[in-house]
Order: C-alpha cells, then structure tokens, then sequence
C-alpha cells in the first residue's frame, strides 16, 4: 500500500468517526421486538404476528465483536437488519452513540447510516450486478460528500487493495470474480464510509473452508486498524467462537444465553447451548464426548410455546420435573409425545439472570445455576 | 486399488473469454458489460439477425425517404437557372430524421458515451435541428389557433403564451445538455450543428403549401426544363399522376415497379414513405407505455401498501377499456391525427408494463444489494433507478418488442377500417384500397400485406430472441 | 478379502460448453466396501458431485460425457448398461439423497405419492402394501404420526422432514448403496446431529454402504470410515480417516485442518491456504495444487510433472512429490480436551439415556 494511500485513507476515517465517552457503550439495545403480522383473509386481517425478535437487549463496546449465534429462525439476521432499521422494528430502541436511532428523521438516519454497515451473507445478491465495482464502492463515498472524482477513485483504489484485491478491478462487474472475492468487495463497500460498527451477517457461511479462513483473518485485520465493532451473526459456532469478545445464543427470538466467548464454551449453562455445542460436529475421528441429540423440530416463530420456548425440547426440565412433587409439574405435549416439565418452565419466561462462574454470564433458565 | 495416472491424454483446450464461477482469469479479452452481453446473445441467432436487417431497412427507407422518392427533382435548370426543388420542399421532420440518424450512427461507431447518454444526445441534436427548422412554420400555428375556438382566450393571448412557452422550452432544450451531457462530446455536436443552424436560418425551412406535382413533367415535355435530376423513384407519396390519367390503378409496369393505386399515387413510393408512419407509431406508443408503466409499476412496487392497492385500480381500470373501440370513437370524435393515436395507443398499453416491473421490484426490494443501498444511506432515486431498474428492466423491454409490433398491427387495423390516416401514406390504408375498383387489386394487396407482415415477423423475431438472451439462466452463468 | 461393493476405475467425466472442454473430474478411482461409509471431501469445483452423479449416470448427456473409466457394481459395469437395465439399478441397488430437501421434492404430489412411487416401481406389490410400506419407512426415519404425514405435501413439512421423507424414499427399496450429496449442509446444526444419527442408525441395520459427499471435515470425522479428499477434479488423499486425521499427507488436506476453526482452540489469527480453488476451464500445469502449496520449496518439477496417487503408508494414498517422513501431531490442545469433560459431565448432570430409544411400532 502506498504511503499516500494509506494518509488518505487515515485522514478520511478520522474526519468521519464521532469520538464518544469512554465505557458508554456504542450501540445499545433495549428490548427490541420486530413482529411480522400474519394476514389471511380477504381483506388482509391481521391473525397473528410471527415474533422473529421478541425481546432482546445487548451492547456492543466499541472495537469489540459481539457474536450472536443460532440456528435458522432464531431471529439473528432480524436482530442485525431490525438494528440497521432495514426491517422496521416493532418495538424497543437501539442507541448509537446516545442517540435514539428509531426516533430519527428520515434525513438525520441517512446521515446517521455512514457510522453503522452491514455485510452480507450471500456474496452472490450482494453485489448489484449491474454495477461496475468501481461504483458500487464509491456511490456511497460520493452520495455522503467524502471525495468526489479522482480523490473518490483514489480512495475506492486504496480499499480495494486493503481488502486484497488488485485495484484495476474497479472496472470490472461482480460476475466476473469468485465467491470470496465478491465478499471482500462487499467488505470494502462496508468500509468506504468508515463506519464503526458493522453488523457481519453471516459472512463466511456461504464461502469454500479455504477462503473462510482469508476472510475471518481480513476482518480481524481490520478491527484491529480501525477500530470497529462487529455484531457477528453466524450459526457456525467454532467460527464464532474465534472471532467474538462477547457471545449470545439466541432461540425462537430471544437470547437465552449471554457471557464471554471463553466463558460460553467452557461453562455453557443453559441446555440449549449445551446441545448446541455438543452437536457441533468435531474434526476428530475419535471423540470422546456424547453427543446430545435434542428431539423434534424447532418450533416455529408464529406459535412459540408458552413460558420458556425451549421447554418442549429441554431435558433438564424433564429431569428435574422427575425428582420434582408432582404440585410443581405438569404434563406437555410435543408431537406426539406426553412428558412432565416443571410448571414454571411452562408458565413463566425466565429472565436472563446471572449464573455462577464469571461475572457478566447470563442465562434465561429457571433450573440452571 | 488403481493409481491415478497424470494427463489422460484428451485435448483440452483453454477456454477463452469469461470464466464461469470461478476464480478470476486475467487474461479475459471478452470483458462485457451486461447490456453488451444481452445485444450479443440477441443477435446471435440468424432470425433475429435478419429481423433486425428489415427493421434497418425499413429506418433506412423512413430516413431517406424524402430523398429517394419525391416528384421534386433534386437538381433542375430552367431558362438557365439552376434550383433545387426538392431542398425547397423539405418539411421539418425531413430534416430532423437524417441529422438524428447520423448522429446515432456517429455515437454507436465511436463508442465513446453511454447508452443513456447516448440517447440523450440524439434527443438533443433532434431537438435543436426541429428548433431550428420548425421555426418559420409557427405563422401557421398562429393560423390554426385563430380558427379554433378557444373558450378559455382570446387567439392573441394563446399566441402570446405559445410564443413564450416556445422560447423557454427552445433556451432549456439548448443549454441544458451542457449541464447533463459531457461537455466534450456536446461541444463538438455542437459545432457540427452549427452551420445547419445558420443555414436554417439563412434558407428558412418553408415548405410550399400548395404543390402541383405534375407541373415538372409538363415542363420538361415542353422543354422549358432543360436539364433535371431525379430521386430514384420520381413519384412523391401524394402525386396523383393528374396529368397521366391513363395510368391509374394499374398492375406492376415500367415506370410504376409495384403499379399505382385506384387515384393515381405510385405504390412503391408510398409505401416508402408509410415506412416512417410504421416505424414511429410503433416506436412513440411503446415509449409513451414504456416510460408511464415504468413509472406507475415502480411506485407500486417499491412503495408497497396503500399505493400498490390504488395502483392496481387504476392498471385493472385501464386494462379494461378496448383498445380498438376507444381508437375508433376518438377518430370520430377529434378527428385523425397520427399524433393522437400514437398517444392514445401509448397510454392504453402500459399496464402490462407496469405489472412486470411491479412484480420485478417486489422481488428486488428484498435482494441484499438493495438493502445494501438502502443501509449506505442512498437517496431515494438512486435505489430505484440506479439499483433497481436495471435489473428489473428485463421482461419490459421484450414486452417492448412485442408492444411495436402490435402497435403497428393496431394502426394498419384502424386505416383498414377507414379510420385511419388520410393525407400520410399508411399500410393499412392501401390494403383498404386493394378492394376498390371492380376486381382485386393484387399488387395494392400483396405489398403492403408483405411489408406488414414483414415488419411484425421482424419485431416477434428480435424479441423472442431478446427474451432468450435475457432468460434467468444467463444470470445463473454469471 | 471381501469384493468391493462398488469400484471406480479412472473416472474421467467432461462438458463441452461454448467456451471449449472442461473436465471437472480426472482419472478418479476408488473402492467402497458392503457396509462401509466412505467419504468424498472437497470444495466447491472439485468434482465431487459431478463424481457422485456419473455413478448414477444422472449426467445430461448433451453438454456432459464419460470421457473414460468403468464403474463396477459387484463386477457390472453400470457405464456400459442400456439405460432401462440403468433404471432398476437407481433407487433399487444405488439410491441417492441430495443436498437442497426444499427443492428435491416435487411440490404438487404428496409425500406419499412420492414414496409410493419408488416402491411401486422396483418391488412387485400392490398399493395397499405399497402404503404399509412407505408408512413403516416413515416411522423408520423418526418421523411422528406417519399415518397423516403420509398425506401431507412437502411445503408443510420443515427442512428437517423433509430430508427424512428423502432418506425414507431413497431407503424404501433397500439399495445396498446410498450416495448422500451434501445431505445436511442445508440443515441446523441440531437437525444435521439427528439426521446424521440416523443415517448410522439406518446403514447398520441395513449393512449398507454410504457415499459421503460432503465438504465439512466434522462430519467426515465422525461418520466416515475412509475418505478420498479431492482437489481440482482429482483425488489427491485417500486414506482411512483416523490415518487422515492424524497424519495428514498432502499440503491440501494440511492446509484444510489448519484452517478451519475447532471449538476450543482459541487461536489468534487462523492459518490460511493463500490463493484461490482453480477454475476448472483454467487448471494450472502440473500439480494442480502448486501455486498455493507451502511445501513447494522452490522445487520446478511441482508446476510441470502432476504427482500420481501413490502409497505413502499403509493403506494410505497422497498425490504430492514431497510427503513428509515424520507425522504430525493429532490437534489436542488442553481447551479441546477441558471442552469435552464439560459437555461429558453435562450430559451427565441430565441423564445417561438422552438419546432417543428405538420404540417397537404399534400399528
């Protein structure tokens, strides 16, 4: 990188950061609710609402990764578009910096946009393919006033080459590169206008093992030189395990499980996460664990069960509701099975409330400690 | 278990050009962008070669047709001065066609803007030539609007204001291109237009208002012309042959290669001339239902909600009404003009448009680039025309294709029922005089009918070849 | 030694596109035992599915040809069978599940139809036996209330059933060997541990063999007994897959273990193969792997003579002109190990039985 290139590139990302209070956290979530409404009828009437975020709070610090993890239709890629106000939420707040983005103008969001990206899951449809790479990198540049002309292409020449990849491309359209290299053209297009927070939806799921690997290094790299905090959704949870600062599982909407990336995989305390790490499978041919395999199919977001949505499935309830008085139990169906789970699994959402072991481990069960 | 072996032997041959999927080749001479790939796959089949050579032809025959055939000679001396009564004879529109199509073909060998700018370009260069040409024929406006009956004010008035509107208009068509267009390629339009323009004003364009065709021949049988210079077909599209009687409504001979018609008029430089009527309409109504579909199915796509429930009233409205009926009871009502059914066409047309680009933008909202634009904190515009349009402009431009063509069918339709265009040469019209007279008349019959039907085959060709060209699967390849 | 089930002879499959030959899979050869599981593993452009299809003969013939090699099933050469002998062959000897469970089910008949289909076509029954059949191949794969299942059309079913509904037709007729494409690469990693199970479960009941095509190296580790490791449309490793495991023997597969992030093993920056997987119409001369290779060492014979698949240890094949002479150490790091008390002493903490037992049906 040439040394001009790289002052320019400094001087740009500095103009554009906003400097805030140290330990205020910059982004917050409160309570963030996106409900979809159900319509049938001849007349579109609301019947029901498909609750894919139902109630989810964190913060993400400044240049430091939150990983959000699940399975599909846990409500992740909800989380991170709902923040972006890309999918209008429902309900909740999400600060940026203090400021109340679901309150904002129109014209103020816009602005507010350059500080906040995303980066997609599919390298494919991310790109438009009518666009050369040049200008889908440098429309945002010139749109949010940063350069215009040749510093604009100066500037689009000098991401490209952080990112990887050869600067003459600039010229050539999307279909033209490879699955990995498409993302790191989605990646500078994140990086154009600086942002500090990035929401990394999936980024490496749809790519070969062998360029996953060039990928996770690229963002690492960058956090590191520019501090930007990532919200990394991804459903892989070795991957997520080695990029994030911070983890939370999330199931059916909700997160039941929040605590260091170290701490979750070493003292994982809610069943959920317990199976989900355990059905993770290993590249070892001679494991020495069990596996644990959960029953039936995850429920869907539009009818989640009552009181804890894992309690179907769980089968610590099932344990507990065992060596439990038959007062404090009750009988459930799933599928066509008849099992006892303790009533307050079934009654009541547990909150996430802090379990033994470090501090800052949340969990949302009623039994586990 | 077997070994492997190194090369198997088979030829392989290095494929060249653009690399499917894979990892980048950097040796790729065949580098297109999307539109270029789409013309190329179009053209690539013969049929839709060959429909386009007869739509070129046929462009060919509408630009040039003033000059190949027309009564007027091109160059004549009489009691030894030399004239040129075919110059004298152009209308604005004679003018225009040729300085627009040289300018395209300027533009589409040098390559050196884009298509939008391209075209922009040519509406530009269009724009100031008809300025430049129409100007002395305003004195007739003036005329027209005095004999109207104008509720609203007085003639006086409504000249003034259409004076003053035209000047605006004629400042804004001008300068504007300096602002939008490149600054390089207009000022050497520019330059290139400009001794046209002096010589308009110079020699103003005033076609004669009253012609007797016959009165050359007359002359030249006298011998008071003693030198004259004809256009190949020396029949203009209203000769009546007044001064040749005996040669109405007669087959193919010398002189007449497709006959006459039953009043008198050459049928080869008719239907020349009604190759600009053809072409036109087809081109001006699919624009008009091109640009309002574009528009109202975008809205309705992108804005979804009350918008889209309303739009689709109004499309479900328009769908209903009868094309050909509407088209007869306003020929009855305001009388014919082509300019008026090319608009009424135009705007019955679009709702199938609009359906195709609503459905295209309901599905390109939720695709990741959009979103991307949207996240990137772009304008409005930008996300639906810059994003959006491009790649959900696909299945109207073969709507389009398909639309000139019944557009074309709609308006020989109209003139075979007698309802349509009476002073300009049309097709459809001249089928309607094949039944004239005691018997069939063949040749009035057979080429107009062949010119129809080639010009529709055309069309159908080139789109169902544009349609495979932009099938889904090529998006797949890439 | 027992005959293999099915053997492949130097396998070489292409397509004639307009932009000239290319030729996805070369001179691929393997063996897979009755009962045996073996595994194809690669990414995306290495061949494996193309492989997987030209067993079957599912290649269109137009674009794509066998350039060359046989396939052996119990010494019949299916690449010579007209295709009405081929058609009993599929579904009935070979079945195959693929990757994409919303796509391969047709949408407008119902599961039961589907399954009947098959059922119908290569055993002598009636409909009503036919019904029983596919009922009890249902229940088989763990799906709950069959009966009514049985009616339902494949939008009402989740990914996760319907990739049973697929195991359970391709399982309908009892083939001796199923080629699974990519079969829980679509899935949730929960779902993907049931269905996994499940196909274990199955082929031991059956003893029938499995071909494995998959690009995850978990899912190779646990349910696999030998794995062919493909790279540009060649095998480049074939070994028994605690032997890969181990002692991995080509810079590819070195460089895949490396690469990939393991649960527990915190490493700061992950090692990376530098380059890109070749595109096929443009494979470099030859080792196909030389330009991204680390054990090059300067070495010009890597870009001009392919390295043939030859035996490095016992019962262990790589394609590589410099196979290291020492092995190198299976990946424990004291995370990996701490990781797998936790989730033991949790799953004992909730019950030894948390695996679902095997119910007798009551009709």
């Amino acid at each position: 990188m040439s040394d001009s290139g790289t002052s320019s590139v400094a001087a740009v990302e500095y103009a554009g950061s906003r400097q805030g209070r140290a330990g205020e956290p910059l982004v917050k979530v409160e309570d963030l609710r996106t409900w979809f409404p159900i319509r049938r009828g001849v007349f579109s009437q609301t019947v029901g609402h498909v609750k894919a975020v139902d109630g989810v709070s964190f913060t993400v610090q400044e240049s430091k990764t939150l990983g959000l993890v699940g399975e599909s239709g846990c409500g992740k890629t909800t989380v991170g578009r709902s923040i972006l106000r890309l999918i209008p939420a429902t309900s909740g707040k999400v600060h940026y910096r203090g400021d109340d983005l679901f309150a904002m103008p129109s014209g103020e969001l816009r602005r507010m946009r350059r500080h906040m990206q995303i980066i997609f899951q599919d390298p494919v449809s991310s790109l438009n393919p009518r666009m050369t790479v040049g200008n889908i990198i440098g429309e945002p540049i010139v749109v949010h006033g940063i350069a215009k002309g040749k510093a604009k292409d100066e500037l689009v020449a000098s991401l490209l080459e952080r990112v990887g990849l050869d600067p003459s491309y600039a010229v050539r359209y999307p279909h033209e590169f490879s699955g990995g290299q498409r993302q790191r053209i989605g990646i500078a297009r994140a990086l154009a206008l600086s942002p500090d927070f990035i929401v990394c939806d999936e980024p490496v799921s749809a790519l070969d093992v062998s360029i996953q690997s060039q990928i996770l290094n690229l963002l690492d790299d960058l956090q590191k030189e520019r501090k930007i905090a990532y919200l990394f959704i991804a459903h892989n949870l070795a991957v997520v395990e080695h990029c994030s600062d911070e983890v939370a599982v999330m199931y059916l909407g909700r997160i039941v499980e929040k605590a260091t990336a170290e701490d979750l995989y070493a003292n994982p305390k809610h069943p959920y996460t317990v199976s989900l790490l355990s059905a993770v499978p290993e590249p070892n041919p001679r494991p020495a664990r069990k596996r644990i395999v959960l029953k039936g199919e995850v429920p869907s977001p539009s009818n989640p069960p009552t009181g804890c949505a894992f309690h179907p499935r769980c089968a610590l309830t099932r344990l507990k509701a065992g060596v439990a008085s038959a007062a404090e139990t009750m009988e459930v169906r799933s599928g066509s099975e008849c099992f006892r789970v303790l009533s307050k699994c079934v009654q009541e959402v547990p909150p996430l409330t802090e379990k033994a072991g470090a501090a800052g481990h949340v969990a949302a069960c009623w039994v586990a400690k | 278990m077997s070994r492997g072996d190194g090369n198997s032997g088979f030829p392989v041959r290095p494929a060249v050009g653009y690399a499917p999927g894979g990892a980048m080749s950097d040796d790729l001479p065949l580098r297109r962008t999307y539109l270029q790939h789409v013309v190329h796959d179009t053209l690539v089949p013969v049929a839709s070669r060959l429909g386009l050579a007869w739509v070129v032809c046929l462009a060919f025959f509408a630009v040039t047709a003033p000059f190949i055939a027309n009564s007027h000679p091109i160059l004549m001396q009489e009691a030894g001065r030399w004239s040129s009564p075919m110059l004298k004879s152009l209308e604005p529109a004679d003018i225009v066609l040729p300085v627009a199509a040289i300018a395209a073909a300027v533009l589409l060998v040098r390559r050196k803007l884009s298509a939008g700018q391209g075209l922009g370009m040519v509406a530009w260069v269009s724009a100031v030539t008809y300025a430049a040409t129409a100007w002395p024929s305003a004195p007739q406006y003036y005329a027209t609007l005095r004999g109207a009956r104008l509720e609203l004010m007085s003639a006086w008035a409504a000249w003034t204001l259409l004076r003053f509107v035209g000047a605006m208009v004629v400042m804004m068509i001008v300068l504007l291109p300096i602002f939008v267009l490149p600054r390089r390629a207009t000022m050497v339009a520019g330059a290139c237009l400009a001794p046209l323009v002096v010589l308009t004003l110079v020699f103003p364009v005033r076609p004669p208002e009253l012609v007797v065709y016959e009165r050359y021949r007359q002359k030249e049988g006298s011998g008071q012309i003693t030198f004259v210079l004809r256009a190949m077909v020396p029949y203009s599209a209203n000769d009546r042959l007044r001064d040749q009687p005996e040669l109405r409504l007669t087959p193919p001979r010398r002189g007449h290669p497709l006959g006459t018609e039953p009043n008198g008029a050459d049928v080869l430089s008719r239907m020349i001339h009604a190759s600009r009527i053809a072409l036109s309409i087809g081109f001006i109504a699919t624009g008009i239902a091109v640009v309002v579909g574009v528009i109202v199915g975008g809205l309705m796509g992108y804005f979804v909600g009350t918008v889209d429930l309303l739009g689709m009233r109004l499309i479900e409205i328009f769908q209903a009404i009868p094309r050909l009926v509407l088209l007869v009871a306003i020929t009855a009502s305001y009388g014919r003009s082509l300019y008026l059914m090319m608009a009424v066409i135009g705007m019955l047309s679009w709702t199938g448009d609009a359906r195709f680009i609503r459905a295209e933008f309901l599905k390109l909202r939720k695709e990741d680039f959009v979103q991307a634009a949207v996240a990137a904190g772009l304008p409005l515009r930008s996300i639906l025309f810059r994003h959006m349009l491009p790649n959900g402009i696909a299945p109207v431009l073969v709507s389009a294709s398909f639309g000139v063509a019944s557009a074309i069918l709609l308006e020989s339709t109209l003139s075979f029922l007698g309802l349509g265009l009476v002073d300009e040469p049309s097709w459809g019209q001249m089928l309607n005089q094949a039944r004239e007279g005691s018997g069939f008349n063949w040749w009035i019959a057979l080429f107009p009918g062949a010119a129809i039907f080639l010009t529709v085959f055309a069309y159908n060709l080139v789109g169902e070849s544009l349609r495979d060209a932009l099938d889904p699967k090529l998006l797949k390849r890439e | 030694m027992a005959q293999p089930l099915l053997e492949i002879r130097d396998l070489t499959v292409g397509f004639d596109t307009d932009r000239g030959w290319i030729v996805p899979v070369r001179n691929v050869s393997f063996c897979i035992y009755p009962g045996q599981t073996a595994a194809l593993v690669g990414e995306s452009g290495c061949g494996k599915s193309v492989t997987a299809l030209s067993i079957l003969r599912l290649i269109a013939e137009p674009p794509g040809r066998i350039l060359s090699g046989q396939v052996l099933m119990e010494g019949r050469d299916l690449l010579a069978l007209p295709e009405t002998q081929m058609r009993s062959v599929r579904g009935k000897d070979i079945a195959m599940i693929f990757q994409e469970p919303m796509t391969s089910l047709n949408p407008v008949f119902t599961i039961g139809d589907q399954i009947m289909e098959a059922i119908l076509l290569h055993q002598h029954v009636t409909a009503r036996e036919a019904r029983d059949i596919a009922e009890r191949s249902l229940y088989d794969v763990g799906i709950a209330d069959p009966g009514r299942r049985l009616n339902e059309y494949p939008h009402q079913m989740s990914g996760g059933m319907r990739q049973r509904v697929m195991i359970a037709m391709a399982l309908s007729c009892k083939p001796k060997l199923l080629i699974a494409d990519e079969p829980t690469t679509a899935l949730d990693v929960t779902i993907q541990a049931q269905i996994l199970e499940l196909l274990r479960k199955l082929q031991r009941q059956a003893n029938m063999a499995m071909l494995l095509i998959t690009h995850d190296l978990g899912v190779v580790a646990e349910n696999a007994d030998v794995v062919g490791v493909m790279y540009a449309s060649r095998i480049v490793e074939y070994a028994t897959v605690e032997d890969l495991f181990d002692r991995p023997a080509h810079p590819y597969t070195e460089g895949l273990f490396r690469s990939v992030p393991k649960l527990g093993n915190l490493a700061e920056r992950l090692a990376t193969i530098p380059g890109t997987v070749p595109n096929p119409a443009h494979f470099p001369s030859g080792c196909k792997f030389h330009p991204r290779c680390h054990r090059m060492e300067g070495d010009a014979k890597c870009g001009q003579i392919e390295p043939s698949l030859r035996e490095v240890a016992g019962s262990h094949w790589a394609a590589c002109h410099h196979v290291p002479n020492h092995a190198s150490s299976p990946e424990t790091s004291p995370r990996l190990d701490h990781r797998r008390e936790v989730v033991a002493m949790a799953t004992e903490d909730l019950g030894a039985d948390v695996l679902p037992s095997a119910k007798e049906y009551r009709p």
